[in-house]
């Protein structure tokens, strides 16, 4: 790989290119679905290739290719630097970057057991396990289960002297249990919803997760929602599972902080931010329960690594504290307009995709509650589990949002289980009314792996974790 | 870039060594260009080359299936490896068998234009700029980014199935952006020398300029003029969860075959092979794509199949498959309403009080098997009164039955726009004045 590189940025600088970086990289897929009690696809993926990233005449270039050849490194380099010098006839500011220290090292995932060492056999026996387990109840028409691991070695080189390899390890798997009757469908999901949960771990990860011990339960809950009442509608407090508190803090967090929406990067694709440079450090984006941090070094979330995609190495960093609005997500770039450095959060989905800012890790803080407390302490209100629906404006303002589950609760208890619940809201105001958030042992590090952002599309595997919340005078209602 | 014919040779030469079983070879090649801008400036532009093979062996009542995305010599070599790596740990079941070629197979039409496969980075900076000079002339800045893209498609399978086609797509969208309000424009064709440029320079600055200063209304029915940019999202979100026969089978499509669920005004269709929507001559197992009414003046009438599930309900696939196996069933990729006969403007002078929308965004399903879908309004929504456009309103968010909204139709335009929707399969979409919109904040 390194021989690649080099190669690369001669080829860059030969062409005119005033800064350089290029990442050589080799992935490897494994997806394993089972659906109703067949194996429904076992796919095995490899990929290859080089992103060569300039800055020629003031601008970015980019251009990526997969045939690694000499030959082609060369002219591929050669095609970036003629891309950022087309780029400079429409642009008045020159790129600046904020300086970061050249670095030189190795990352590796921490794993117990090699999920790539693991027979198929034994993943196909876990999955055929699982599905026979939801397939007791003849209100389950689509049982679907899988499971995917993800080896992705990484070779980062720059002109500046920055030499980093890194191999990272995921694991993910869940399934989904759906009901039907002549009106209704739900669907109940473990460990989490989108189809998997997933990790920056070993096969341990999966044999925690226990999908099999889970699987009779989720397929219950699927037949029972089918004649469940309509979820209650009204102004109530409500109480997030811990995967749905973490999909709240993705789209109403993790996404407004991200500095390049904020500068107008992605203004016609994913939109802007409310959490404009003015309000940074004076803003009250939560009550004193909420902080939420940027952590890159939180394994096993998946935006756990070494360095990011331009070499920048990983941190820790406070974007909400006790409330208070104080950080973005950034890059080089980015940073640079604020008179900051980056915190680390340029990622790119692959070889040929630009890197461009991403979540990490973005955790909501372990609070000093428990979900038995919160319920215990609520009056009326809904508890709300595992995502079904998200939508939120392009300044990550208004949001509504269902989930699978809902449990009413009427004075400290859980009094029935309720369908097809919704509720809405404007995101400083939510996370204003959050006066409870659980603490340590009931916190997880769940993992996003569909986010989607960027031109040409890319989807990025991030990390969150976060614990049960509570939140009051929420609107919420059926979605009828 | 090779082309079909080489891919061809390359698919026949690894089914030449195939010793038992049954395989398909699926190889495509891609030169895919994008060129961003923001604040009148270019701030991304990217590109990128690669090979994809795909390999799915069966043998046995065993299916594998083995993916290479590389150039290297043995990428075909490894895909078949993985493949019966895969094959080898499936059930034995009831095999969905590879398609036969059918003697009236033709590798047409297919959208292509040579000056897309040749457009430079050069070339499409010199069309942004007719956008961002725009723009600036009006004091406002342009976001937005121009894609170009040509892949070469090859299909061979030891039933004796050989098709390829090159294709070709150009997409332009933007935003613009003023102090308070701004407004959006796209357009998509295979052809870069026919994307009208400087029309959309003119259509998004126009909507920036209208779009300032919007005051909030308050939630509730209303009276809609949809543009084809919000009526492409419910299109295709019929298409994700109803028009698939793996939907139906599942009892999870609001489909109901023979049953009048729309209004007489509504029809809608998928048509791959009219030049109108980025015309492909066949699927991901290389069946022809044919032409499929779905919904015919209201009623429900049919949906799109692959071959597992024409197998299961005894009929033929209409080429709507994705790569097999999958669990998500066949998805149309073509899909146009009919036109109306009344110009959209006449619409909008029809409405005494309502909503212009320009478009929606971030689209999800609330309740699939209702149709019901929520999501914001975007740069640009006007009050309606009188018959005029008179002033812009804060973005709202609506929670609204698709089907419901299709019951509801008082007009449909003569006028129709190819559109990109999220999924980036080409929609045809007319402009419709709806009756009753539910906006909920």
């Amino acid at each position: 790989m390194r021989d690649l590189s080099e190669r690369a940025l001669d080829a860059a600088s030969a062409a005119g290119a005033s800064y350089a970086d290029c990442r050589v990289i080799n992935s490897t897929v494994q997806r394993l679905t089972v659906k109703n009690g067949v194996v429904a696809s076992v796919e095995l993926f490899e990929d290859e290739g080089i992103g060569i990233r300039v800055i020629a005449d003031g601008s970015w270039g980019f251009a990526g290719v997969d045939d690694l050849s000499p030959a082609s490194i060369e002219e591929t380099a050669r095609h970036a630097v003629r891309i950022a010098k087309a780029s400079s006839r429409v642009n008045r500011t020159p790129v600046r970057m904020a300086p970061a220290p050249a670095l030189v090292g190795e990352y590796r995932t921490s794993v117990g057991r090699d999920p790539f060492a693991v027979s198929l056999d034994d993943k196909v026996d876990l999955l055929m396990r699982t599905d026979e387990a939801m397939s007791h109840l003849a209100q389950i028409r689509v049982r679907e289960c899988s499971l995917e691991f993800v080896r992705e070695i990484r070779h980062f080189a720059s002109s500046e002297g920055a030499r980093l390899d890194q191999t990272i390890i995921e694991s993910g798997g869940g399934m989904d249990a759906t009901a039907t009757s002549d009106d209704e469908v739900q669907t109940r999901s473990f460990p989490n919803s989108f189809g998997r949960h997933q990790v920056c771990s070993g096969w341990e990860a999966i044999e925690a997760f226990d999908l099999p011990g889970n699987a009779g339960r989720i397929a219950e809950e699927a037949a029972a929602l089918l004649t469940a009442a309509q979820c209650p509608a009204g102004s109530m407090t409500v109480i997030l599972d811990a995967t749905q508190a973490a999909l709240q803090v993705h789209e109403s967090c993790g996404h407004p902080t991200e500095l390049d929406r904020v500068l107008g990067h992605e203004a016609a694709y994913a939109g802007t931010s409310f959490l404009t440079p003015d309000l940074l450090g004076t803003f009250r984006y939560g009550s004193e329960q909420v902080t939420i941090t940027a952590d890159s070094t939180s394994a096993p979330g998946l935006g756990t690594f070494g360095w990011d995609d331009e070499g920048v190495a990983a941190q820790r960093s406070v974007l909400v504290d006790r409330g208070m609005f104080t950080g973005y997500l950034s890059s080089r770039e980015t940073a640079a307009v604020i008179g900051q450095v980056s915190n680390g959060c340029m990622r790119a989905d692959g070889w040929s995709r630009l890197p461009i800012i991403r979540m990490t890790n973005i955790n909501l803080e372990a609070g000093t509650s428990s979900l038995e407390e919160m319920i215990a302490t609520t009056e009326h209100g809904v508890y709300l589990e595992t995502n079904r629906s998200w939508s939120i404006d392009d300044r990550r303002l208004n949001f509504q949002f269902g989930t699978q589950n809902g449990w009413e609760i009427v004075d400290g208890k859980r009094v029935r289980l309720v369908r097809n619940p919704i509720y809405s809201g404007q995101t400083p105001e939510f996370w204003g009314s959050c006066d409870a958030v659980a603490g340590p042992a009931e916190w997880q590090m769940f993992g996003v792996a569909n986010c989607g952002k960027g031109q040409p599309s890319q989807l990025m595997h991030v990390g969150h974790g976060a614990a049960p919340c509570r939140f009051q005078n929420v609107r919420v209602e059926p979605a009828r | 870039m090779s082309g079909g014919d080489d891919l061809l040779a390359m698919g026949d030469g690894a089914l030449a060594s195939l010793a038992h079983g049954e395989a398909e070879v699926v190889i495509s090649d891609t030169r895919s260009e994008l060129t961003r801008f923001a604040g009148n400036q270019i701030h991304q532009s990217v590109a990128e080359r690669f090979r994809h093979v795909r390999v799915r062996l069966i043998d046995g009542g065993r299916t594998g299936v083995g993916e290479v995305r590389g150039h290297d010599g043995r990428a075909i070599e490894r895909a078949f490896a993985a493949a019966e790596d895969s094959r080898r740990v499936t059930s034995e079941s009831a095999v969905s068998p590879l398609p036969a070629q059918t003697p009236g197979d033709v590798d047409e039409p297919v959208a292509f234009a040579e000056a897309t496969a040749a457009a430079t980075p050069q070339g499409r900076a010199e069309l942004v700029a007719i956008i961002t000079d725009a723009a600036g002339a009006h004091g406002i800045n342009a976001y937005g980014a121009l894609s170009t893209s040509t892949t070469t498609t090859a299909i061979v399978t030891s039933a004796g199935l050989r098709r390829s086609a090159t294709s070709t797509q150009a997409s332009l969208v933007s935003v613009a952006r003023g102090d308070d309000g701004g407004g959006y424009a796209s357009r998509h064709s295979p052809d870069i020398d026919t994307l009208d440029v400087p029309g959309l320079a003119a259509e998004v600055v126009d909507t920036c300029e209208r779009n300032q200063g919007a005051t909030a209304i308050g939630p509730g029915d209303y009276e809609v003029i949809l543009s084809p940019y919000a009526v492409t999202d419910m299109l295709e979100h019929l298409a994700w969860g109803g028009f698939s026969a793996l939907a139906v089978q599942e009892h999870r499509s609001f489909m109901r075959i023979g049953e009048k669920l729309m209004s007489d005004m509504i029809t809608i269709r998928d048509d791959a092979r009219t030049h109108e929507i980025f015309a492909f001559p066949f699927d991901d197992e290389g069946v022809s794509t044919r032409p499929v009414t779905l919904i015919d003046r209201g009623v429900c009438s049919a949906v799109v199949y692959d071959t597992p599930t024409a197998l299961l309900d005894g009929v033929t696939s209409t080429g709507h498959s994705l790569p097999q196996p999958n669990t998500w069933g066949p998805l149309p990729r073509h899909v146009a309403m009919d036109a109306g006969s009344t110009p959209w403007q006449e619409m909008v002078g029809s409405v005494s009080r309502g909503l212009y929308i320009t478009r929606f965004w971030y689209v999800r399903d609330v309740h699939p098997l209702r149709t019901v879908i929520t999501g914001m309004t975007r740069e640009g929504t006007f009050l309606i009164e009188n018959g005029n456009i008179t002033r812009p309103v804060k973005d709202l968010r609506f929670t609204q039955s698709i089907v419901e909204a299709l019951a509801n139709v008082v007009q449909v335009s003569r006028e129709r726009r190819l559109e990109l929707g999220e999924g980036e399969s080409g929609v045809l979409s007319p402009w419709l004045h709806i009756g009753r919109f539910s906006f909920t904040s």
